[in-house]
């Protein structure tokens, strides 16, 4: 690369290893722009138009570039509005915490115990093939799963496990909870399976010709080693569960809004400085809690 | 170890169990397609087992009060946009990651700028895009403003796809090229593209099934002429009926032609890479 280079008055004076061209020094600007110019017009701009809006006049149909902080005083003084910010930290939580307890184990199995790589694949192309199907349907596939005379309850009463059908399954919270927990607990399984298979077998063996106990092996070793895995796969999660609103408006009836259906419903009555504001608090809680996870864990070091 | 063996297969039993939660409501559903048509409901118990509702989806079902999905339409602009944001986002996920290549001042800021697309929720860059729209005076269509964010949210995954191709990739052939006179362009061709190929094409499919299915974005931005997820998103607000199901369960056996094919040209590039390098002593003279 470096073959016809001589040491040239500006290359010295440059603090560059030798002396490459125009094109080594400053081509990655050349690649790099496209990409970044498409990111600040399309997601950087939108988003800071978001918060630029959650400040003006709303009128019955339109906005005004007025700035006021009415909008924002509307929703914090709102028990509809805030009270839709607690719910959806609550349902993010508890589908953030099921998916990482049903998910470890089967992380923990594929990972660990399945130490063929090819039945690894095929355990973790099981697990991602119902992605196939439109999430959407997938959501409202939960529907006769759930309902009074859905498959649970015929499966239940047939095994004489119940009597009467359980009706709280179907549009209510809990109805919800399951259908994200099953939609999102793949998210959680691929990461932490994949920090699994990496971990190195002789550790594991050096543990054991110690007498370590299993459980003190997986509290020393397994686990710690499998954070980042955790961790991205929160990131993943938390990521989507916040910013839902299709799987509370299919599978709860309309009874549970989160902040997303909030938006959604607002959009639709063209107030759009109020869902601007819902957007920019949506975006408030999200950026807090990536921020968080990514102190525990460096996710491009990982890579 | 034979606690070990215990454990084992409490775990494998375990696992069993979640995949038939993850894939119980996919057979519910299936088993429900079947429903009898069309006054049957999209529940339990099946009246009589048809196919009425495929035929329905694939229009061949007699008119009912039932409006038939449209298909025709919003599917084919479905899969323009799909294959449109493929495009895009690979070719840009591919010449951002080759920038990654090199060590350069602003590292980080890009890389969190690109992943930031994947990250922030579709609602809120369909929003933001809605009100930029709105506001510059900008018609919102499939093909303009819906497809921009669905190349947002793919370019990342593609990005982070080659940047995980390029950190195993070994430099010193590349750099061999060089050495021998070819150029850049032709570098990349001949041994930069053969080489990356596989990465490519899981870029690509990630980037298609994603655009494919998704709303979130494409609700606020899209304009009129929806695609078919916004399509079974408004069947949400009225009643559904089984031919969504059947609909479901064609797409998904659609998407396993689709995978069959990403596996046969990924294990031909493999095989030919094989080739390639067993045969590259005959090329070179």
């Amino acid at each position: 690369m470096d073959g016809a280079a001589v040491e040239t008055p500006i290359a010295s004076s440059v603090p560059s290893r030798d002396g490459p061209g125009f094109f080594q020094r400053h081509g990655h600007l050349l690649l790099l722009a496209p990409g970044v110019i498409w990111m600040i017009l399309f997601l950087v701009i939108p988003l800071a138009m978001m918060v630029y809006v959650s400040f003006w006049t709303q009128t019955t149909f339109a906005i005004k570039p007025d700035l006021t902080l009415k909008s924002w005083t509307t929703f914090f003084a709102s028990e509809t509005y805030f009270g839709a910010l607690l719910r959806t930290l609550r349902i993010w939580l508890t589908v953030l915490f099921l998916t990482f307890l049903f998910g470890y184990p089967t992380a923990l199995y594929i990972g660990q115990f399945v130490r063929n790589k090819t039945v690894q694949t095929i355990l973790l192309v099981a697990c991602v093939i119902p992605f196939w199907t439109s999430f959407l349907i997938r959501v409202l596939a939960w529907r006769p799963m759930l309902g009074k005379e859905g498959a649970i309850n015929i499966l239940l009463q047939g095994l004489g496990i119940i009597d009467q059908p359980i009706e709280v399954l179907l549009f209510t919270e809990l109805s919800v909870i399951i259908g994200m927990v099953q939609i999102y607990v793949v998210f959680m399984v691929g990461p932490i399976a994949f920090m699994l298979a990496r971990i190195d077998d002789s550790l594991f063996e050096a543990a054991r010709d110690l007498g370590a106990s299993p459980m003190t092996i997986f509290r020393k070793i397994t686990f710690p080693l499998s954070l980042p895995g955790v961790v991205v796969g929160a990131i993943f999660v938390s990521v989507m569960v916040l910013g839902e609103f299709a799987t509370a408006s299919a599978l709860s009836g309309r009874k549970v809004n989160l902040l997303g259906n909030i938006i959604v419903t607002q959009v639709g009555s063209l107030k759009w400085a109020f869902a601007a504001v819902i957007g920019v608090v949506l975006t408030v809680v999200m950026a807090s809690v990536i921020t968080v996870l990514l102190r525990v864990v460096n996710l491009r070091r990982e890579l | 170890m034979n606690q070990n063996t215990a454990i084992r297969t409490l775990l494998a039993f375990y696992t069993a169990l979640f995949l038939a939660f993850l894939y119980g409501p996919f057979v519910v559903m299936a088993i429900i397609s079947f429903q009898q048509g069309p006054e049957g409901g999209p529940q339990f118990p099946i009246i009589e087992w048809s196919t009425f509702w495929y035929q329905h989806v694939l229009g061949f079902a007699p008119p009912s009060r039932v409006a038939p999905l449209p298909i025709g339409e919003a599917l084919t602009r479905s899969l323009t946009l799909a294959f449109a944001t493929m495009v895009v986002s690979t070719v840009l996920g591919t010449l951002t990651a080759q920038a990654f290549r090199t060590q350069f001042k602003g590292s980080g800021f890009v890389f969190y700028l690109v992943v930031l697309g994947m990250m922030v929720p579709g609602v809120l860059l369909g929003l933001g895009m809605a009100l930029v729209s709105s506001q510059f005076g900008i018609d919102r269509n499939w093909w303009s403003t819906a497809f921009v964010l669905h190349v947002v949210y793919t370019y990342p995954f593609a990005f982070l796809v080659m940047l995980a191709i390029f950190n195993r990739f070994d430099k010193s052939i590349e750099e061999a090229a060089w050495a021998l006179g070819v150029p850049p362009g032709r570098t990349f061709r001949k041994i930069t593209f053969p080489m990356i190929f596989p990465g490519v094409l899981s870029a690509m499919l990630f980037a298609f099934t994603l655009s494919y299915d998704e709303f979130p974005r494409t609700l606020f931005t899209g304009g009129r002429e929806v695609t078919m997820p916004i399509a079974i998103y408004g069947t949400f607000a009225v009643e559904i009926h089984p031919n969504l199901f059947a609909f479901g369960v064609l797409t998904t056996l659609f998407s396993f032609a689709l995978l069959t094919v990403y596996g046969v040209l990924m294990s031909a590039s493999v095989r030919r890479a094989r080739v390639r390098a067993t045969g590259m002593q005959e090329d070179v003279a």
